[in-house]
Parts: structure tokens; sequence; C-alpha cells
């Protein structure tokens, strides 16, 4: 299943402790990637976990992201927004190509604690629970993994400095 | 299978829930954030809000493709949208309506300082794909819009006075459209401003109050001839009232007297604006309120559209009909009360006051004095609109100036404050003052005592 070599490339300066725990920290998270005519495919993620060498493990329901899912199998770049419900904060990491690698057993609990904190900021800022929870409906039965190392990392918080690059 | 289309999913374009856009710039590399707004334009477009030069914006440019998911906050369905851009627009109608909107979901989300609108960016609709994943059933539409609609307009056909119209109308909105909070204003001339005729739902009637040029959504969907609905109320589109009335409270302002207070809610969440157009140009406003959050979807604004459609035909039809067969009879009046009416006029703005108390100004000020000063002289009770509209001394100066509503208001306001004065409709075109006590009429600014 793998599309190889992302794993094996040191990970970003930029990616720095802070921005590996707000990763983890119930964000929205959104996908895109390019399709074989170059537009943009776009997907929704369920959270994030970051391994040991700053991978990026991305789980995704698959149903709802075929053509995002398809674009990372070609091997083409992969771009993430992971954006903080209650305040906006937001940072977009990027790489030239990622992995698919089947979910893990010890995925489920820590999407399940990641999904928890996403949804109760969704409702502190006035959506339904429903909403919340059908902003990106997991599928336990379909998920899979998508493993990158962040070649580079932007804000993205709104604003006139949205867009900057980290650099380190 | 169903096509999708733009019409199809308007209730996932309301901005309720954020979005998603994605783009590739010429080399083929993605980017992806969040967008406040996707608009619907029409049942081929929507726009963009731009806010920002960003990568997006950047790669907009340079491809001219996107791709968007939105979410219907009610079935919790989403589509993907497949874009191809076309322009930006600066001004006007449609980047009025997304500036209001934007600023409202800005001030829900605490970023009002940030999200400026800078351009409504149009883009061709090319795809529209359903998202697989779990839809709720849409929750049954409380009424039905269409069969709303025809009510009021039957309702609305059978007036034969426009102050009836316009009392009709809000009725109409509450009783077909389940909305409590409603009023109808009134173009005064040329000016911009707008003063209430119709209110219904609030303490005060309001009757009389003024919403400036540009002012709050009445003011901008008058000055650009579109419907302008917000779902997140902010601070950007209330009214000058509320914050003159902070300034007072501070002491930053002193009391204007010569001011009847806009009845609208304290703390709005939800409001719509619909210009009436009338002999071609706004003439009037529909106007509603609510203080729940995105009360008013595109199904209320089409309806409404409607309503002020057929409000502005049936001014047209009952504006300025006038009966000059008919003889001016004279009325004998019933006797007098004890005591004197004491009004004050001051020519500058043409304010009356009754005693100390504020009542009128501007033009239906000037029609009232007119009117008094007459009766004083030779006791003439009956007038005649066609009479007032052509009296250069009630500086009646545009064609679009509407003397049958300020007398609709200024009736309004008589039966508000005062028990001994007031104006009755004798027939068409045909007004009587009916005056109870004794009159002493003052105009202060030229130190004279007309009584």
């Amino acid at each position: 299943m793998s599309a190889g070599g992302t794993r094996g490339r040191p990970p970003s300066a930029a990616v720095s402790s802070e921005l590996v725990a707000f990763v983890q920290s119930g964000c929205g998270v959104g996908l895109a990637s390019a399709a074989t005519d170059g537009t943009a495919v776009v997907g929704v993620g369920l959270g994030c976990r970051v391994r040991p060498g700053g991978v990026f493990r991305i789980l995704v329901v698959r149903a709802p992201n075929s053509a995002f899912l398809d674009a990372v199998r070609r091997g083409a770049p992969v771009a993430v927004t992971f954006t903080a419900t209650r305040n906006h904060e937001s940072y977009q990491v990027k790489a030239d190509r990622a992995e698919l690698c089947d979910a893990a057993s010890d995925d489920q609990p820590e999407i399940d604690r990641q999904q928890l904190l996403f949804r109760d900021g969704m409702v502190e800022i006035g959506y339904s629970p429903a909403q919340a929870e059908g902003y990106a409906p997991c599928d336990p039965n379909d998920l899979v993994a998508v493993e990158f190392v962040p070649a580079r990392v932007f804000t993205q918080t709104p604003g006139p400095g949205a867009g900057a690059e980290v650099t380190r | 299978m169903t096509m999708l289309c733009v019409d199809s999913i308007r209730p996932a374009l309301e901005g309720a829930i954020a979005s998603l856009i994605a783009t590739t710039d010429t080399d083929g590399i993605p980017n992806v954030s969040m967008i406040s707004q996707v608009h619907y334009v029409d049942p081929e477009r929507v726009a963009l809000s731009y806010q920002f030069f960003n990568k997006t914006r950047a790669n907009l440019l340079a491809t001219r493709r996107a791709i968007v998911q939105v979410m219907d906050p009610d079935t919790l369905a989403q589509y993907r949208l497949s874009l191809h851009y076309e322009e930006t627009r600066t001004d006007g109608p449609l980047f009025e309506s997304m500036k209001a909107k934007l600023s409202g979901i800005a001030s829900h989300h605490g970023v009002s300082d940030v999200f400026r609108l800078l351009g409504s960016d149009v883009f061709r609709v090319e795809a529209i794909e359903a998202v697989p994943g779990p839809v709720r059933q849409r929750p049954a539409p409380p009424r039905a819009m269409v069969a709303a609609a025809r009510r009021s307009f039957e309702a609305m056909s059978a007036c034969a006075e426009l102050d009836e119209l316009f009392d009709c109308v809000t009725l109409c909105m509450e009783r077909e459209f389940g909305i409590r909070w409603s009023m109808v204003l009134v173009a005064e001339g040329d000016t911009g401003r707008f003063y209430t005729v119709s209110s219904r739902g609030y303490p005060t009637s309001g009757v009389g109050a003024e919403v400036g040029a540009g002012e709050g959504v009445i003011g901008v969907a008058a000055a650009f001839d579109t419907p302008i609905r917000i779902g997140h109320m902010t601070r950007d589109y209330r009214y000058g009232e509320t914050v003159r009335d902070a300034a007072r409270e501070t002491g930053v302002l002193a009391a204007d007297p010569r001011r009847i207070p806009f009845p609208g809610l304290g703390a709005p969440r939800s409001q719509v604006a619909i210009p009436v157009r009338s002999e071609g140009h706004v003439a009037a406003v529909l106007f509603a309120e609510d203080d729940t959050i995105l009360r008013f979807g595109y199904g209320e604004e089409d309806a409404l559209v409607l309503i002020a459609t057929h409000l502005g035909l049936l001014m047209a039809k009952l504006t300025g009909a006038e009966d000059d067969t008919a003889e001016v009879t004279p009325f004998a009046g019933g006797p007098e009360a004890a005591g004197r009416l004491e009004l004050r006029y001051f020519a500058f703005d043409q304010s009356v006051f009754l005693g100390n108390e504020y009542l009128i100004k501007g033009v239906a000020g000037a029609i009232l004095w007119r009117l008094l000063t007459e009766h004083h002289a030779t006791g003439r009770t009956e007038f005649t609109t066609r009479e007032l509209r052509i009296d250069p001394a009630l500086r009646v100066v545009s064609h679009s100036e509407n003397i049958d509503a300020r007398l609709i208001l200024l009736r309004k306001r008589l039966e508000e404050r005062c028990t001994c004065l007031r104006i009755e409709r004798v027939g068409r075109g045909r007004i009587r003052l009916v005056v109870a006590r004794g009159l002493d009429l003052q105009e202060p600014g030229d130190g004279k005592s007309v009584a």
C-alpha cells in the first residue's frame, strides 16, 4: 500500500514542538491534492498523529475522500490545513508526496479523543452537536492513514499575514 | 439520479458552516484553506469572498480553477463544487450583499477587525458532486412559502388605502411567514433617508422613526437596490440609534428632542431588508428581524422580494389617487373641549411641538402647520392632497416625495400623541382636520404668535 519514501526524509525545521502539539489538539483538518489534469481535489480528515521522525499521520475516511486518496496513491503532492475551532488559529503543511497506510488499532482511541475536542470546540462557537459531528463523520470500518513528512509550513490564521511561510 | 444544480443546494450556501477551498498553482502544487462565504449568485454561479491577497487568490488568478466543499446545516449533506473563475466585483449589489453577510459572520466569530471584503470573486459552477456520507432528512418547512406569498398578495390587493396596505404587509409577514418583528419604511424624497410608516411586534410603534442614508441593512438595501440579509447580527449594521443611545447614556451626546426612537430590537441576531421599487425608484423598504441566528434563509428572501414587488405596484396604484370632482364640504365639528392646545412650529426643520413634546418634523410637520394655520384663520377643516402637493411653502421639491405616506405618518403620530387633534380621510385624496380644543399657535423662530 505504500507509495514509498516519505518517512525517510528529515522533517522540516519549521515543524516545532508547538506545531506538533497544535495539530494533535482536535483541529479541523482540510486536505488537498492534485488530480491528473492538474486541478485541485479537496477532502476532510478526522485528525492527525505525529510519529517519531516528524511523520504526520492523517486519518481519513475512504468513501468521501476517494479523489484525494487516488491523488495520493498516484504520488501527487499534498497540502493539509489544521484549524483550531475556538480561535481560528490555522497552519498549512505541504509535502511533495504522501503514503497510504492501513489504519492501526491504536489510531482509533486517539482519533476519538481529537474528534471529541473538535466537536466540543464547534459547539462552543455555536454549531449544534449534530452539525459538529456531521462536519467530519467518522466510519471506523473505512479508515485509512495518509503519512508524510511536511516539507513546508505556512501560517493560515485569517488576517493579512495568512499564507506566510514559517521558516523555523 | 437527480442532477444537482446550484439552486438545489442553496441551504449549503448560507455560510452557516465554514467551507473549504482547494486550488493548485501552475506547477500543480495544492493549497487548501477555510473560506467564509460561498454565496449564491444565480442558477449557474457562486461568488467567493476575497478578503486577502494570499496563495489561494494567486492560484485562482493563475489557473482560474478551484474546488470548494460546502455543507448543508440542516441535512449535513456535503457537496463539492468545481469552479471556474469569471470576474471580481468590487462594488454593486452582489458585493454589498456579501459584505453585509461577511460582516455578520466575522462578528459572530470575533474577527471583525480582520474580515473585510475586498471583492466578490464570481465563478461558474462546472460540476457539483454529493460527498458520500450520512445525510439527515430535511426538517419539514414550517410553511409553504409560495402559498404564504399568494395569500399575502390576495390580502394586500384587497386594500383600498395606502395606510391599510402598509399595515396589511406587516400583518401578513407575521400571519403568513411567522415573522414577529417587521416594519415598512418609506423614502423621504431623494434624501436617501427612510421613515417608518408601519411596524409590528415592538412595544412602541416607532412611526416616524428615521433611518439615515446608507445606515444599517435598510440603508444599504435601499442604496444598492438589493436585498440585504444577515444571519449573525453585527455592530457594523446596527442603527445609529443604538450607538447614539449608548453615547447619550455616557453623556457624550445630549438628548435630541426632535427624534422618534427607532423601534427595532435591542439585540437582533438576524435581519433582512428588501427594497420596494415603485415607479422607477426605491420608494420603500420592507424590514424584518429576529432574536435568533440564521432566521431568514433564501426561501424567506425570495418570498419577501415577491411581497415587496407587489407592494411597489400597489403603492403606485394607491398613491396620489385623488378625486377632484367632489366638492369640499364644510365640517361643523363637535363641541370644543375645555382648555387650549398649545402648538409651536420651528421653520428651520419644520418641526411641530405639542406643548413641550416633540410631535413631527419635515414635510409632515409643515403639512400639519399649514392645516392648523389655515383652519385657525378661516375655519376650514377639509383639504385635498393635491393642494398640499403643489404648495411651494411645504418644500415638496421632489417628484418622488410621497405626500400620501407623509399623511399616514402624520395621522398615526397624532393618534399616538394627541387625543384632541386628528386627521381623517374623507375620500380619495381628501382629508379632514378635527380639532377638539381651541388652538394656540406659535412660531418662536419668527418671534410671532399666530393666535
